[in-house]
């Protein structure tokens, strides 16, 4: 089963200047990010938004590896950010599709303790939203994101399996899709009762849900 | 101070990041930050913060790792008060 993982920042809940202070991003980003940031990005993108991007990758790769390792605790000094390709063009991005446009995502490289792992970014005004593979291929990933009317965790975990059910119910017509939860947290995707042999993965903060997939077909 | 002190001041540290008051006021060792309180992942760096000014200690990687359930996190600040 190939792994995935996504995350999503919403950008209005996000404290600016807690961000930019070193005591807080130094626990989301190392030296060399730091460096990384400074050498390549910073005429480009702000400071706290470099910072909420990596947190949004490196949880995306921690769901993405937790597959593999099930008692993974997330630690983002664990996941080093190689490279950063900016957006090459300006336009709004969608909020949903099956892969990424190039031209408007943040494309990235990750390793996780010598794993080698990849990442789509969208950095709008209002999100960050991240989905990470061991594959580097993005072309049959089903992903969205959408913004839902309450910030309670619980309607957020609501819509964003509700959205899911609804594409997968038209991927699948035929198909039965249940949606559980591992004992170590992950959803668990059950397709006419038994384990799909494709993994989802969910994400939500603030007002701003959103899943991924690589559907089977 | 006691883990029993400890526990009741975490209350005001996890506050801000939770709306389970209920089970905020039921705190014990073996509730999980994420899957009891509802405490989005986006804001476990702000209660290590918080907890690093509360306490004027400094929370490495390696500890701020372990602090994913309420006896952990008693667990690293003891430690770390312990040092001081």
């Amino acid at each position: 089963m190939p792994g995935i993982g996504n995350d999503i920042v919403a950008l209005s809940a996000i404290d600016v200047e807690r961000t930019n202070q070193y005591r807080f991003f130094s626990k989301i980003i190392v030296g060399q990010e730091q460096q990384l940031y400074n050498d390549t990005l910073a005429s480009a993108l702000a400071f706290e938004h470099f910072v909420w991007l990596a947190w949004s990758m490196k949880e995306s790769a921690y769901k993405c590896m937790q597959r593999y390792q099930h008692n993974l605790v997330f630690s983002p000094s664990n996941v080093l950010i190689g490279e950063v390709q900016l957006p090459a063009n300006n336009a709004k991005p969608p909020m949903e599709g099956i892969g990424f446009d190039n031209l408007l995502v943040c494309k990235s490289q990750l390793n996780f303790r010598g794993q080698h792992l990849f990442s789509r970014s969208i950095i709008t005004a209002q999100y960050i939203v991240s989905v990470v593979n061991d594959t580097n291929d993005f072309s049959n990933t089903c992903w969205r994101v959408k913004k839902i009317g309450s910030n309670d965790t619980e309607d957020q975990s609501l819509a964003v399996r509700d959205m899911l059910l609804h594409k997968l119910h038209e991927l699948y017509p035929a198909d039965e899709f249940k949606i559980e939860k591992s004992i170590f947290g992950f959803p668990v995707l059950l397709k006419n009762g038994a384990e799909a042999d494709f993994p989802v993965t969910f994400a939500h903060h603030d007002h701003y849900a959103g899943y991924a997939f690589i559907p089977d077909i | 101070m006691t883990r029993e002190e400890i526990l009741n001041e975490l209350k005001s540290v996890f506050a801000p990041y939770t709306t389970n008051k209920e089970m905020l006021a039921n705190i014990n060792d073996q509730t999980d930050l994420i899957t009891d309180l509802k405490i989005n992942s986006a804001n476990l760096v702000d209660i290590i913060i918080d907890a690093e000014a509360k306490y004027n200690i400094e929370i490495d990687y390696d500890s701020a790792d372990k602090m994913i359930n309420v006896g952990s996190c008693i667990d690293v600040i003891s430690e770390k008060l312990n040092q001081k």
